[in-house]
């Protein structure tokens, strides 16, 4: 009880030290010449342009809003159907590790190639929220007491009963952490949007205006703002869920596609799921573009890249282009995927070691997630240039956040009795580490893997795109000012299918490890 | 399919009606919807549309007009192709390619800039003011903009690999840093941002070292200027008066829409007064705002011809410009 009484003024005495040093390095303009503003530059910045504010703040509202009802509509409706139907799960899971693994910088320009208005800051937001809801709703809906349908079916009761009565109502706390984690995504989708959209109002547009005016204090403030939306809708859900169910859950997205062990049925029928879940995303990227009802020289059906890629009169230009792209991304990008675990599973550790000094981190490192990258890339090149260096620490960035939470829960869910084996036997921290903590942690470590690594391709596309020039990021920004419809289409597609290679990559290293060393995934 | 067949007819079926209800009698007031895709957000490059919509110079046309403003992500040439406007303002280099490598249906018929404001901005304390100055410099360029600045190069016989480039996003503080020496921008705009940061900056254009090409070239498709041939020549006649307006006093209308066009846009209206000011001689001509000359139209076309994007005479459409 004591150590909980203590906890929140520690954090507030931790988040005091942050705010003195950061206003003093900022205030002698110590860190690249001024490019980081003094915290309070940063407030009397804010208080200046407050006008400008409300209907910046009002349009994001209003785009991620929409984002996250609708994604989170389709997300529900979807998990319940997966939940009930483990065949239809496994048809969708190509579509729903897409959708998970898609780099959001690939798909904006896409969206607002295809759709107009509002529509593609909407279509960002939902689409950030949804893997995570639908998640959320499988596992809680298959997580369900069956004591308690015993009873319903005991009393005769129907399977829609049991739904009502006990699926729903156990579901829900897992549905409302999904939710408390979609929210924020749904913000900074809306705001990537708006960025690159071309509507007048919204935190991105805002933000657009005003990168020309080298005032590294507005684009902070405008970067604060965002945090504290993000932050505010986190709140809100898990003020709601603790209201509602009175739990708390993990603040980390599951990564896990929900394995439903027992599809039934003959062998060409699960032949035929597998098939469907890998053709599946193809028809909807060609459903999407028939209903839009773009024309073809813009918008590129699967079918449409293929061409564009083997059998058109430029088909041989747009390969070597594509591949010489790849060959600067690649590399970098699993040496971004290490950096980024290793410096998650390094975080994860000392936690476990210094408890302190993470704790004092954490504030620090909840900044860097909702920051916008583009606000910082004068910083970020101004203290690390513009070589390797930059694109493994935007790439760091990217990626430790999700790895770090759930490598962190992992390490702290090894059972105690365990530890305290070697150290009964006088073995040191270090020793009691390397021998229990680490290899138990070991279905957290791949969880976190599985987090990581499609993120680590964005992290490298970002990097390119603001400040090295090379690679995919900077293809696919090149393709859009030569008008190359064709190219935009195919680095989007290729994106997103390395990050799902990935992804799937890691998911069958995992089984084979965890399997043979006896040990479940983690969720 | 059925869907969009219909929709065509309907079109169709729309444009024959207006052919036949010919002028005489058509009201007065009837206002026609009309679209137009700027190519970035609000400012001060687009000052005379937004004259031409407060002071009613479209709907004395006949207009009802509807801005879209543009962006990063927004291709203006997309949208014109997916229909969600009639009229787009873009840049010739990707207009032509377009037209010359996929074979998109574009017509320039008309120009914006006569000049393209395009240059390289430099500190006065490490100036840049010449091609040959940039050689072993770092500059930073927007990715779109990377063919522009290898065919100034190349014209000016430099290796573009004597040049460090690296992309430019839209933040001057590294080139004010000193970590890069030069950046690719609008020289209407940058210079004043960068001296309101205590620095002076210098700067040339592209187009003084033989980068001779327009900027925000008028663009429709073919199908439009097929079909809306009158309601582009009133687009022009309007723009163009607003344009007028605007260059009576570059001072005076930036101020006015503090509270409308550019409100909350991220920029100072200072800075909007700045770009208007120096963005006047770029745009006139002496045969008025919007001309296409045929020595220009051929500049145009040579300097493009040089990073071997061939167009030709056919893709600009001056017949409008003269019935304005």
């Amino acid at each position: 009880m004591a150590a909980d009484t203590r906890l929140p003024l520690r954090g507030l005495r931790n988040a005091v030290i942050i705010l003195a040093v950061w206003e003093i390095v900022g205030r002698l303009d110590l860190v690249a010449g001024g490019a980081l503003p003094g915290f309070t530059e940063i407030l009397f910045r804010l208080w200046e342009d407050r006008a400008d504010y409300p209907r910046h703040i009002w349009a994001t509202l209003a785009a991620s809003g929409a984002g996250f009802l609708i994604g989170n509509m389709v997300a529900i409706a979807a998990g319940i159907v997966f939940a009930l139907s483990p065949a239809t799960l496994r048809l969708f899971r190509g579509v729903n590790i897409a959708i998970f693994a898609l780099p959001p910088i690939a798909i904006a320009p896409i969206l607002v190639l295809t759709l107009s208005g509002m529509a593609p800051r909407i279509a960002l937001a939902a689409l950030g929220v949804y893997f995570v809801t639908m998640t959320a709703t499988v596992i809680g809906l298959s997580q369900a007491d069956s004591r308690a349908t015993d009873l319903i079916r005991g009393y005769g009761g129907s399977r829609r009963d049991e739904l009502r009565l006990v699926l729903f109502r156990g579901a829900m706390p897992s549905i409302l952490s999904g939710l408390r984690i979609a929210a924020p995504n749904a913000v900074l989708g809306a705001i990537l949007a708006e960025f690159g959209g071309g509507g007048r109002w919204g935190l991105g547009a805002y933000l657009l205006g005003s990168l020309g005016r080298g005032e590294p204090d507005r684009l902070w403030s405008i970067g604060l703002v965002a945090t504290l939306i993000a932050g505010l809708s986190y709140g809100v859900f898990a003020l709601l869920s603790r209201r509602i169910v009175g739990a708390t859950r993990a603040v980390t997205l599951n990564s896990a596609i929900p394995e439903v062990t027992k599809v039934g049925g003959t062998p060409a029928f699960r032949l035929f799921l597998t098939l469907g879940a890998v053709a599946l995303p193809f028809l909807f990227w060609w459903a999407f573009i028939w209903l839009t009802g773009v024309p073809d020289l813009i918008a590129k059906t699967p079918w449409g890249v293929v061409d564009y890629l083997f059998l058109s009169r430029t088909a041989e230009t747009a390969q070597a282009r594509l591949l010489a792209a790849l060959a600067e991304t690649l590399p970098i990008t699993f040496a971004g995927m290490l950096a980024g675990l290793a410096f998650a599973f390094l975080l994860a550790i000392s936690s476990k070691l210094f408890p302190r000094a993470i704790e004092a981190f954490m504030p620090v490192a909840l900044i860097t997630q909702t920051m916008p990258l583009v606000a910082l890339t004068p910083l970020l090149v101004l203290i690390l240039g513009r070589g390797p260096s930059l694109t493994l620490w935007v790439t760091i960035s990217v990626t430790f956040f999700p790895a770090f939470v759930t490598l962190a829960q992992g390490i702290a869910l090894v059972p105690r009795s365990a530890e305290e084996l070697p150290r009964a036997y006088g073995g040191s921290r270090w020793t009691e580490l390397r021998m229990v903590t680490i290899p138990a942690s070991l279905p957290y470590l791949f969880a976190a893997t599985r987090l990581t690594v499609p993120r680590a391709l964005l992290g490298v596309m970002i990097a390119e795109w603001l400040a090295t020039g090379r690679g995919l990021g900077n293809l696919l920004n090149q393709s859009r000012g030569y008008l190359d419809y064709g190219m935009i289409w195919t680095v989007a597609a290729v994106s997103v299918l390395l990050s799902v290679v990935f992804y799937q990559a890691v998911v069958l290293i995992e089984r084979r490890v965890l399997t043979r060393m006896g040990m479940s995934t983690a969720e | 399919m059925s869907i969009r067949l219909n929709r065509r007819r309907f079109l169709g079926t729309t444009a024959a009606l207006g052919a036949a209800a010919a002028m005489p009698w058509r009201p007065a007031h009837a206002s026609t919807p009309f679209t137009m895709q700027a190519a970035w957000i609000n400012d001060a490059e687009f000052a005379g549309y937004f004259i031409g919509i407060d002071e009613g110079y479209y709907s004395d046309e006949g207009l009802d007009l509807t801005y879209l403003s543009g962006g990063p992500d927004v291709i203006p040439e997309s949208t014109i192709i997916a229909g969600r406007a009639d009229l787009a303002l873009t840049t010739p280099d990707t207009t032509i390619r377009a037209i010359v490598e996929q074979g998109a249906p574009f017509k320039i018929i008309g120009a914006q800039y006569q000049k393209n404001p395009i240059g390289i901005v430099s500190l006065a304390s490490n100036p840049i003011l010449t091609p040959q100055d940039l050689v072993g410099k770092t500059l930073a360029v927007p990715p779109v903009n990377v063919i522009s600045v290898n065919a100034m190069l190349q014209i000016n016989g430099i290796d573009p690999n004597a040049v460090n480039i690296v992309p430019y996003a839209y933040d001057p503080t590294p080139l004010i840093q000193g970590e890069i020496d030069a950046s690719l921008d609008f020289t209407t705009n940058v210079p004043y941002t960068i001296s309101q940061q205590g620095v002076e900056a210098v700067s040339f254009l592209l187009y003084d070292y033989g980068f001779t090409i327009y900027n925000d070239t008028v663009v429709v498709t073919e199908e439009v200027l097929a079909e809306k041939r009158d309601l582009l020549v009133a687009w022009l006649r309007a723009s163009r008066r607003g344009w007028e307006a605007n260059f009576e006093d570059p001072n005076l209308w930036p101020p006015r829409w503090a509270d409308t066009w550019f409100a909350g846009t991220g920029r100072t209206i200072e800075n909007e007064i700045f770009f208007n000011n120096a963005q006047m001689p770029l745009m006139q001509n002496p045969a008025g705002y919007f001309a296409m000359s045929e020595e220009d139209i051929e500049a145009n076309l040579s300097a493009l011809g040089q990073v071997g994007i061939v167009g030709n005479r056919e893709m600009f459409d001056t017949t409008l410009l003269e019935e304005i």
